[in-house]
């Protein structure tokens, strides 16, 4: 079976496993100091300035809990039409990641699990890629 | 060991002036910084040979736009430097005359606020985010205003009354984009922009300027400004973000140091302040911040603000002048008229917007996010 294509490939993969697509993984990084951070990045750790070897890959679930939530009524970039859920999530692993909530209508409150899953979306070329959008865990 | 401004030699503010903030228009920005620093000039009752050194605040004007609004003083060759630095670049071109004056290298140095509205230029720094494109200053603060919310048990009706007072303040500044009192039904029933902020709770960004020109006492002497109109700046702190922990909001977090930086130099408590201008560009911010500065406990900003303790003749004036929401934030200036405020409170020159006996005043603004800038002015006895 051939891959899917992901929009973002160097920030989420699939997690070998079941389905398809499968559950994502976010790509973060982890530093010899303890600190875990998204996305994984060379330049050096924001907490304790290490780089080289002391950065490595840290893989990091989906899982977390909502801290907040935005419906965006206005947004000036065309291509991003509004309206659109913005979803705040302390991830399980330890980051906080802001992004798109899959599906408007669900109703969330802060305090509840969340997950992420990949949705397909269909560029302007009318290719169809994946991107991770969170959706409350089920 | 290292000193804080406070510890060097005294500066004072001597003059101030603006060029009202207003809509997008026609008017060069050249015009807006000319009015601003000749009004200072003429509050400080001083001539431009004096200014032995300047700083320009602009953020979207471009490189070098200084000079070539300066010289239509007369050029005097005098030293100028532009200063960057998101919403606090005001601040930080204060901070930064104010330490060249204490320590000794000029007597009297100038802080210009100037900018039009222009796309702002975000640098690719190479690394890649989820949808940040999504995510645009309103929606990050839509997103603390759910969080804050949702922790402390307040509805987001509530947090609109910020709204409510900062436009009756700017309703009585001639200085101010928004003049205009507004109802909370008017605030709450504006455009929907993200989450529940609505359009009149988040800052008008616009154009105009602001000058401050500060002093030392060899400089007050030296040119005859009148010392019983000169304000003392006692603090001046610059902080940038650290790291904080999962789900601490870095704006209040960061504003906690800074704050507590400032109390220390001058030897104040919070409880000892009469004015509070800061960076209220969506309403939520003022019920943070006045909480990291130690106003009220975490979650009581609201209670305070519907007994009408924030309010012009309550417990503590804050945002007096309207503050971004009503006042305006043309970037650049915002930060320097924040000063120019505080120091119309300390003179009693304050008008229909006179907080009573104000001795000490603090500013403060967080520039997106990732900077923070807090001073302190006295009223000299």
């Amino acid at each position: 079976m051939q891959p899917i294509k992901l929009l973002k490939s160097q920030l989420y993969s699939e997690d070998p496993g079941a389905g398809r697509p499968a559950d994502p993984i976010l790509q973060g990084g982890r530093c010899r100091c303890g600190y875990v951070f998204f996305p994984m990045q060379v330049y050096g750790c924001e907490r304790c300035g290490s780089r080289g070897n002391a950065l490595t890959p840290q893989p990091l679930s989906t899982r977390g809990t909502l801290l907040a939530s935005a419906l965006v009524h206005l947004h000036a970039d065309k291509s991003r039409p509004a309206p659109f859920t913005i979803v705040k999530v302390a991830l399980d692993d330890g980051p906080v990641v802001r992004t798109l909530l899959a599906d408007d209508s669900c109703d969330i409150v802060p305090g509840q699990r969340m997950t992420a899953k990949l949705v397909s979306l269909q560029r302007d070329d009318g290719e169809t890629v994946f991107d991770l959008r969170f959706v409350a865990a089920g | 060991m290292a000193r804080t401004l406070n510890e060097l030699r005294p500066v004072y503010v001597v003059g101030i002036g603006w060029h009202r903030y207003q809509n997008p228009g026609e008017t060069p920005y050249v015009a807006l910084g000319l009015t601003a620093i000749r009004e200072a000039l003429a509050d400080a009752r001083i001539e431009w040979p004096a200014v032995e050194s300047s700083y320009v605040a602009t953020a979207l004007l471009g490189m070098a736009s200084g000079r070539q609004m300066l010289r239509h003083l007369g050029a005097s060759g005098a030293p100028l430097v532009h200063i960057e630095n998101a919403s606090a670049s005001g601040s930080t071109a204060f901070r930064h005359a104010c330490i060249e004056v204490a320590s000794g290298i000029s007597d009297v140095a100038l802080a210009i606020g100037v900018d039009k509205r222009n796309p702002v230029r975000r640098s690719d720094t190479g690394i890649d985010h989820l949808a940040d494109d999504a995510i645009v200053p309103f929606t990050h603060f839509a997103l603390l205003t759910n969080e804050y919310a949702s922790r402390h048990r307040v509805p987001v009706d509530d947090i609109a009354r910020v709204a409510v007072k900062n436009h009756r303040n700017g309703a009585k500044n001639p200085n101010a984009q928004r003049q205009q009192e507004r109802t909370l039904a008017e605030v709450l029933g504006g455009k929907k922009v993200s989450g529940s902020l609505t359009a009149l709770q988040c800052t008008p960004v616009g154009e105009g300027a602001a000058a401050v020109i500060v002093a030392s006492d060899e400089g007050i002497r030296r040119h005859g400004i009148n010392p019983d109109r000169a304000v003392r700046v006692t603090a001046s702190v610059g902080r940038s973000e650290r790291v904080y922990p999962p789900g601490v909001g870095f704006d209040a977090a960061l504003t906690r140091e800074t704050v507590e930086l400032a109390l220390a130099e001058a030897k104040r408590s919070a409880h000892e302040l009469d004015i509070i201008e800061l960076h209220d560009a969506f309403t939520v911010e003022e019920l943070h911040y006045i909480e990291s500065i130690g106003l009220c406990p975490e979650g009581h900003g609201i209670a305070m603000l519907k007994e009408g303790a924030l309010d012009i003749g309550g417990r503590c004036a804050v945002n007096p002048s309207g503050g971004l929401i009503a006042m305006g934030h043309p970037i650049g200036p915002t930060g320097v008229g924040q000063i120019g405020e505080i120091v119309m409170q300390l003179r009693g020159e304050a008008g229909p917007r006179q907080h009573r006996d104000a001795l000490v005043g603090l500013a403060h603004m967080v520039g997106v996010g990732a900077v923070c800038y807090v001073h302190i002015l006295e009223r000299c006895r």
